[in-house]
Order: structure tokens, then sequence, then C-alpha cells
């Protein structure tokens, strides 16, 4: 177990400033190198040193830094590299899958602190601790996947699971009891319940990106001139004063957040400063900040003032986000409506709260637009989306076997397949089997 | 009074073992039955193996048991199982003369030195602080002894059932045991009760054989022990065929007198060897059961109904029988019957097979829950072995899970514990690729030598043989003439894109046999083609194997961690509940053993790894 090479967010799960991702094990320089491009070129990675440089996240990068801490002298008392780069869920996830990909192991609850112990870095007193972190990380773990769709997570692996044990035992049968007058298990038939195990985990995978919405939330960027009800639509959308409303324009000069949940996902609302030619030197850092907030959220909500005529700078608005997710909102229809736009187009009143529920369930439908949404799970936990796959790719290798390979070496690679599915489940092969045949075929002298 | 080393208290298929290898290993052994008569005798299948029972006699003769050497002198027929489903799951079973296996074992056990046998029930265990001092018969005389193994069968309080008759007495006739069981008991050991049970013997004159499917057996295959020279001769034939919708039809008429479902019988029994009664129940839908016709002995006219197994009463069990076709006019010669028995919970046991609760009293066989008669040999001889070697102050002889299916057996029943009686299979074998019925001799033998159990005639047998494995890699690892290959390829289909060099590479590739390889360049002069067979097997499936070895070295690291027998694991507060309650329960020796344990997860053992590691830093601070 301690070969292996171990990756795991470090920082507090939710939002924080940087984020640290933690990579023990004998590899993990190794790893580390491969998923890093130092600014400096011929920097190297000396041990307890920050190199500033890039991580590698396939297609994208983040700016950060990597540090190499030369066993004994780390942690975990192992070779270790940390990249600390900026925080938030996305960036940190993603430098976990890409150290997976490159051969690391996710790091079991507790994990860091019990190599730490067994390696001889913490004092007794620290180490009655230790078994109590594991506990207490697992059970965080637990909470982290709200108990509902662990449940139905759950309850759909181990379907898979009997399904399989059901083969095993067919496949078992024929090998223990040659003798008798059962159905032949065909490799036909094995190989086409074998597929169809093989979709339903393709199927489940495909929800992770959705998954990963959920855990995480969706960042909208509300958008437009100033005095366009930007702020109000934000309060209305959360249900709470957040923001300062006034009909002074330029009164939201900071991004103010607001958070929400609909239908299980979150929303995370960024209300920005009003776009407009200023000279005051603060609205203007506004506005900048309102650009980026715009490029780095998932969705833009586009507000324009329907009781006024669209002028120049809502034109260059609806320019700036043609290519974002955007909805374009049109606030104020309590009032005389004097624009017309066509095309993904809500007309609401913030202050009225007429049609709110309606922007939510679109801006839902656009969230998930493009994931799977024909199963009721959905994948938030890393770790069940490395089991799966992991199971994934054993099952691609049985279904060579079985075509290939005699019974008994096919019984083996489903095996392992189910033994995989266990991880989530816990559940393991054996008895289950024995008890399947008995029930299921008449046998006996 | 008398003083032996061991004695053996019953003369079956666990007790024969048990006390050859004793006396083998010059230990003064006493070997106690109830009758002489029922020495080894085969109470239900005239049968020998089967699927992973097989291997298990070949791995009882290759740690230099006797089963394999005394089965393969009285063959009737022999056949090798699963040919097509592939090499780890093929195994030998053989049709055995009965009545010749009982008398060939007594005369072995009658010729072994420093081995007594006595016909005498035994109603009492002496112990004495915790430890064993001998055993007392009903005649009342006390025979002490440094260790005992207790290997009664189905002995003990049985009670055989015929539908509304019952019997306090043994199977096939002979007298059963009393006293013994409330002995254990005050020795404290939990008694279960199980059940099993036989079919009818019917006169093979009176059988219209036209009616049922001749099965023969093969040819020139191997034996169970690597000792026999000469390929045993098939003389006998089996028969297959049916019951019908009448048998069904009388069986669920007479279901009110049935002792399976009137409550009568309260013994578990076995769910792998149902009486047809229960089959009928529970596989409703079935139009129609198996039987197979198995000959008794060589020159007997006596005939074993496997498959047909029952409790219900004569009058019906005739009925029953007469309504299968062939069976117009079939005479009963022995009724089908059920048998109930007394056993202890093999969770009372390490897996050296010695009792946790009585030092030196080891069991063996069906008093340890567990069913046939190759389970029963195979326990025979491994407490045999570890009994001498308490005595011997010797290191216990614990075989892994993935050295052979004894192991898996004994682990099953000292890890797991059983609640019904416990038959080998080989799903329950997790590395079976590696258990294989043609490497027994190659698993086992050096463990038997070192043991003491396998002389020099053998070893050096087995040595040879090593040798001509050895020569048969190097000849596989010379380079082949490419022409001659891309020839043999064509012939067999297979691409010639990339010609494999040595016969080893072409070996790898799915439809070329070592037989096509020898057949094509006349490699293998004058060697075994036994011998070339297992070597294409482990080239074949080299990809899985070394697999096997990865989680087999996980496995062997966990096994040497060994846990304290005192230890009480309440006491660990990271452990979840159901894992304190479970470990408490099984007091497992090593760590690999509680893993196995139902009831604790992986998360649980990690716990319990940082504890151990925390009070061995304790310990060595202080």
């Amino acid at each position: 177990m301690l070969e292996d090479t171990i990756v795991a967010i470090s920082t507090p799960y939710g939002k924080s400033g940087i984020g640290v991702v933690r990579i023990s094990g004998k590899d993990s320089l190794k790893i580390g190198k491969k998923m890093f491009s130092p600014l400096k070129k011929d920097a190297e990675f000396a041990p307890n040193c920050l190199v500033l440089g890039r991580v590698n996240l396939g297609d994208a990068s983040d700016l950060g830094f990597m540090v190499y801490f030369k066993e004994p002298h780390s942690y975990t008392g192992e070779d270790t590299v940390e990249f600390q780069c900026h925080g938030g869920i996305v960036v940190t996830q993603k430098i976990v899958e890409k150290a997976i990909s490159l051969g690391a192991k996710l790091a079991n609850p507790g994990e860091f602190s019990k190599r730490a112990f067994l390696n001889g870095k913490m004092s007794l007193d620290q180490a009655e601790g230790v078994i109590d972190t594991i506990n207490a990380e697992s059970e965080s773990e637990l909470r982290a996947s709200s108990s509902l769709q662990k449940g139905i997570l759950t309850k759909t692996v181990q379907e898979l699971q009997e399904k399989l044990t059901d083969l095993m035992s067919e496949i078992e049968v024929n090998l223990d009891y040659p003798e008798h007058d059962i159905e032949y298990a065909t490799k036909e038939k094995i190989k086409a319940e074998t597929e169809k195990i093989y979709q339903k985990i393709t199927d489940l995978l495909s929800t992770q990106k959705q998954g990963r919405l959920i855990k995480n939330g969706i960042n909208i960027a509300i958008i437009g001139k100033t005095n366009v009800g930007k702020s109000s639509l934000l309060n209305a959308l959360i249900g709470s004063e957040q923001a300062i409303v006034t009909d002074i324009e330029g009164t939201t000069r900071d991004i103010v957040i607001g958070t929400t949940e609909y239908s299980g996902i979150r929303f995370n609302f960024l209300d920005t400063a009003g776009i407009r030619k200023t000279d005051d030197k603060v609205e203007n850092i506004g506005i900048q900040k309102a650009k980026q907030a715009l490029n780095e959220s998932d969705i833009v909500l586009l507000v324009i003032d329907a009781s006024k005529d669209l002028d120049e700078q809502d034109k260059e608005n609806l320019e700036i986000t043609k290519n974002k997710k955007r909805i374009v909102v049109l606030n104020k229809i309590d009032l005389k409506q004097k624009v017309n736009l066509s095309g993904e187009i809500i007309k609401i009143s913030a202050k009225q709260n007429i049609n709110i529920e309606d922007l939510k369930k679109k801006i839902y439908d656009l969230s998930l637009d493009g994931c799977v949404t024909n199963s009721s799970i959905i994948l938030t936990n890393t770790r069940h989306v490395e089991i799966l796959k992991e199971a994934k790719i054993l099952i691609e290798a049985t279904l060579k076997t079985i075509m290939d390979n005699s019974l008994d070496l096919v019984s083996l690679d489903i095996r392992q397949v189910y033994e995989k599915l266990g991880e989530i489940t816990g559940e393991t092969t054996n008895e289950k089997v024995i008890d399947k045949i008995f029930s299921k075929f008449c046998l006996g002298k | 009074m008398k003083e032996y080393d061991v004695i053996v208290v019953g003369s079956g298929h666990a007790g024969v073992e048990s006390a050859l290898a004793l006396a083998r290993l010059n230990n003064s052994t006493l070997l106690t039955t109830l009758n002489l008569d029922s020495i080894s005798f085969l109470a239900c299948n005239p049968s020998i193996g089967g699927t992973a029972k097989g291997q298990l006699v070949s791995e009882i003769d290759a740690l230099g048991g006797e089963m394999g050497k005394v089965s393969d002198r009285n063959i009737l027929q022999l056949r090798l199982l699963n040919t097509g489903k592939g090499v780890a799951v093929q195994s030998l079973r053989a049709q055995v003369d009965k009545h010749a296996y009982h008398s060939d074992m007594k005369s072995v056990l009658e010729n072994q030195k420093n081995l007594d046998i006595m016909q005498c029930e035994v109603v009492e265990i002496l112990a004495c602080d915790g430890k064993v001092k001998g055993i007392k018969t009903a005649f009342g005389e006390e025979i002490l002894a440094k260790a005992v193994v207790v290997c009664t069968g189905v002995y003990l309080e049985s009670k055989i059932i015929i539908g509304e008759y019952t019997k306090d007495q043994g199977p096939n006739g002979f007298v059963n045991s009393h006293g013994l069981s409330s002995s254990l008991r005050d020795l404290g050991f939990d008694i279960l009760r199980f059940k099993t049970g036989t079919p009818a013997r019917v006169l093979k004159s009176s059988i219209d054989y036209s009616k049922f499917e001749c099965q023969k057996g093969d040819d020139g295959i191997q034996t169970f022990s690597f000792l026999t020279k000469k390929q045993p001769k098939n003389v006998a034939v089996c028969y297959l065929g049916y019951t019908n919708e009448k048998t069904h039809q009388i069986i669920r008429n007479n279901l009110d007198r049935a002792p399976m479902f009137s409550g009568m019988i309260k013994g578990v029994g076995p769910r792998y060897c149902p009486s047809i009664e229960d089959k009928v129940v529970r596989f409703a839908d079935k139009t129609r059961h198996q039987i197979f016709l198995e000959p008794e002995d060589k020159y007997g006219n006596e005939i074993y109904v496997q498959g047909f197994s029952s409790s219900m009463p004569r009058d019906v069990q005739e009925e029953m029988y007469k309504s299968v076709d062939g069976f117009e006019n079939v005479k009963i010669l022995r009724n089908a019957y059920a048998i109930e028995y007394d056993c202890i919970s093999s969770l009372d046991l390490l897996p050296t097979l010695e009792s946790k609760k009585v030092q030196n009293l080891f069991f063996a066989g069906q008093i340890n829950g567990t069913s046939g008669y190759e389970e029963a040999a195979a326990q025979g001889l491994i407490a045999g072995i570890n009994a001498n070697n308490k005595l011997k102050n010797k290191e216990p002889l614990i075989l892994r899970r993935d050295q052979a299916y004894i192991g898996v057996l004994i682990d099953d029943l000292v890890t797991k514990g059983t609640n019904e009686p416990y038959r080998m299979m080989t799903s329950r074998a997790e590395y079976r690729l590696l258990l294989r019925q043609d490497n027994a001799d190659i698993r086992l033998t050096q463990i038997g030598r070192d043991v003491g159990l396998v002389d020099d005639y053998r070893y050096k047998k087995f040595c040879n043989k090593l040798k001509k494995i050895d020569k048969v890699y190097k000849i596989l690892s010379q380079k082949l003439r490419a022409s001659d290959v891309r020839n043999l390829l064509q012939q067999k289909q297979e691409s010639t894109q990339i010609l494999p060099q040595t016969a080893r590479e072409l070996l790898k590739r799915n439809s070329v046999s070592i037989f096509d390889i020898d057949q094509k360049f006349n490699l293998f002069k004058g060697i075994d083609k036994n011998i070339l067979k297992y070597v294409e097997t482990e080239i074949k499936y080299e990809g899985y194997l070394k697999r096997q070895e990865i989680l087999i070295n996980q496995m062997k690291k966990n096994e040497e961690i060994k846990l304290n027998q005192d230890f009480d694991y309440s006491k660990i507060k990271g452990l979840r509940l159901e894992a304190r309650q479970k470990l408490n329960l099984h007091k497992p020796l090593t760590l690999g053993q509680a893993s196995r344990i139902s009831g604790v997860s992986p998360a649980d053992i990690s716990v319990l790894t940082v504890y151990l590691s925390l009070n061995k830093r304790k310990s060595k601070r202080s």
C-alpha cells in the first residue's frame, strides 16, 4: 500500500484564496515535473524551494508554485510535491485528475496522516489522533456528497454487482458442476451481458461533468449598463438583500457574490459594476473587474432595461457577451416597454418578482446543456469517478478475454471488475457467488 | 496404563491420514475405530475426486498422504472433468471399488510401523489444566497420550431418518458414538447439528439400461498420485438418466410424510447436496432431474443412484424410484436415508487444526463441519502433521490460500466458519489458476519433504521431474527456423505479420499447442506429455499468473503481521462496532486472517495497522 504515490487536495473544501494539492510517494517528483512548466526554463526543483510556473492541465493551465520536499523532510516522510495554485475547487480538482492520469492514486481518507505516522514523522501523542483523522475524513467524505445521491449511486452500483454475480455464478456453476444439465454459459451470452454492464458504467461516467457543477456550483456573472437593475436582480434571485440598490448610477463598484440553490445545483451569482464610460478611478477598476468576471464565468446574464431604448453601450455589451453562454434579461417589464430583441431572451421584473423562477429554470437548463441527464444519478465524488473509470478499463480487458480465452480466465476478469466496484459499495464476492449458485441452480447428488 | 504419543479417534478418511502421517513421523500412535470394517469406508458415493476435490487428492499425495495412491489402485473408471474450460478447473474424478478401497487402506494401516489399531468406542476426552491427557473408552479404560486427534465423522449422537422411521445409528447401519459429544461440550465446545443424506442402492440386474445413456471413462490421462506408474484401466461405465413429472408428482403427493418438511429433521443440510424432495420443492419448474448410476464395486451387483438421495418413507421411495424410465422393475437393496450428527464449530480451531480451548487436542474431518472424503482426508493429514510438529516443537504447517486448496479449506473453516456442511469448490479459491491438478506435486512436494513425509524415492523422482521441466524451458527458448514457424502459423490460421523467434513465443499464440510445436520441430524426445502440458499451461497463463502473484504478495504481507490472541478489540475506539465484535469473536492470528472476516472492512484493517505500529513504538520506548 505504501508503494503507491498518492494525491489529494489538502486545503479545506470550499472557498479559499489558494488551493494546495499534495502528492506523496516515490514517484511524486516524477509526476510533478511532468505536469509543471517552470517560468524559468532552467529552474531546478531544489528541496523546499518554491518554483513559479504553470501547472499543465491538458486544455488549460494555472499559474502557481510547485514545491518539492525530499524524504524524510516532508509531512508524510516520503518524497512529496505540493502545488500551490488558485483556490476554488475546479482548478485543484483538475490538478488531482492530472496527477492521477500520470499514475498517482487518489489518497484514502486520512492516508497522508497515516503515512506520516507509519514513517515515524509524528510523536506518539500526535499519532493517537491519526485514527480519529481517518475516521473524521471518511465521515466528511460521506457528508460531502449528499446521502441521497450516495444512496442512489450505491444502489445502482450494487445492481451492477448483482448482474456480475449472476454472470459469475453462471460461469462458476459450469466450472464446478460440469456434469449437471445446466444451461451452458456461452461466450456470446457472457459477452452480451458484459457489454450491458459496460454501457451502464459509461452512462454513469458521463454524469460526472454535471456532478462537478453540482458540487462546486456554477458561476453566473450579471452584466449590464448602470442602473438596469443588476443588483435588484441579484437580490431577487437569491431572495435576500445582498446588494445595495439605489437609483444612483454606479452604486455597485466591487463584485458582490450571492449564492442560491436550484434543483440541487448551486448558483454563484456575481453582481458586477455597471459598464459605462467614466473617469471615476474606483468605478473604472470595478468595470475592469466586471469584465474579468464576465470572462471567468460559466454563464452570463446580460441585463437590459426594457423601458429604455437600446443604446450604444447595450449594443457593445451584447457584442462582448455573444460568445459566452448567455441569457439576455429584459428587466423592468412592469414599466412601459421600448426594447424589441429576438433570440435567447427572458422578460422579467426584478422589483415585482416577475418571471424570476423562469429565469432560474433557464439558467439550470443552460448549465446542464451537453450533460447527460437520463439517469437520476450524478457523480459528484472524485473517488467514485476514479473507481468507475478503473472498472471501465477492466471491463474493456474482459471483453477481449471472453472471446480469446477459457472460462477460468474470463471468470477471473469479471471477478476483478466486481471487486473494483466493491470499493464503492463495500461488497466482496466470494460467498455471494456461491450463495447464488445454490439458490439459482439445482445441483447435487 | 498404556501411553501413546498420539491417539487418533476415528478411522474414516481423516483419521487414517492423520494416523499414517503421525506413525510415519515416528510417533507411537493409536488409531481407534468403532468398527474395523468401517475403516476408510465410502459411505456415500463410490467415487473420489471431482472438481476441486481432485486437486485436494493430488495435494494430499504430494504432501505424502495416502488417499491418491489407494484411489489409483482401486479405480473402476477415471475421467478428467472440464477439459474444454481451462486447465485451472480441470479435475480428476474416479469411480472406485468401495470394498477394495476399504481393505486396501486397512492393510496399509495394518502394515504401518508405530501404529496400533483398536476397535473400541471413545466416550471421553481426558484433559487437565486446558491440555489434553488422553481418552477414555466405553470399556472404562483410560489411555494416555500427549496429543489427541478427533476424527469422528458423522458418528457423534447420529440418527438416521427414513420417513417416520428413525434410529440412533451411524451411516450404513454401523453403530454410532454416544458420550463423546457431551465430553466435548464439557470441555467448552459449541456443538452444532448438521445433516446429510445418501440415495438408495439398487440391484444392477433389475435395471433396464437401454433407457439410460452410457458414460465412459477417459483414457490416457493423469493419475491422482505422482507415484502411480501405470495408468489405471477403465473397467466400468456409469449411466445417466432422469426423473420425470410422475416422480415429482409422487413426491408432491407425499410431502406431508417428508421429514425434511415435517420439522422432524433439525440439522442443517448442505445446499449443494439436496435430497430429491428438496429439489422438487425448490425448483418446481424443472420437469426432470439428472440421476447417475455408479457401480459400488468391481464384481458386485449393487448400484449407487447419484442425484436421488431422500429421506422419504420406504414405501414412497419404492414408488419414486420405480417411476423412473428404466427403473420399472428396480429392486432397492438399501434405502436412501438422511443422517443427523453432532459437530463442532470450526471457529474454535486454530489454522493448525488444534483447538483453541484445549491444547494438543486436534480436530479433522466432518466433525469440523465439512463434507466429503477428500476434505476430510486433507484435514486429517494436516492435523496429523501439526500434532507431530507441536510435540516436537517444530513450526506448524499452515498452507496459504495461494499454495493449496487445503489452505483455502482450512482458512475458510477457521476464519469464516460454516453454517452448513462445507464442500470444496474451485470458486472458493481466489488463486485457483495456481492451484491446479497438474501442478500439485510441484507446489507441495518440497513442503512434504520438509515435513518428513516424502521419502527418498519420491523426492528423487520429483527432482528428476524438475530437471526435465528445466530442460523443456531451455529447448523452448531456442530459436526456430523462420520458414517453419511461418508454415505452422499458416496452418493454424494465425497471423504471420510478426514471426515468433522461439518456441516459447510461438506458444503464446492461442491456437498453437506444445504438441503442434513438437510435431513440427520434433524438439521434446523422451519427455512425458504431462510435463509438456504443464509447461504449456505455465506459459500460456503467464500474464494471468503474474497478476495473481501481485495480489498474493500483498496478501502475504498482511499474513506476516501477527495479532495477539488475548487482545481485546473493543478497546480500539477507531474500529466500527461490528468489526470490534467480529474480531473479538474470531480472534484472528494474523492481519491477513482479520481482513477475510466478513464484517471487517478495509478501513478497519487500516485502523488496525496504525494501532499495531503505535503499540510497537510504545513498547520500544518503554
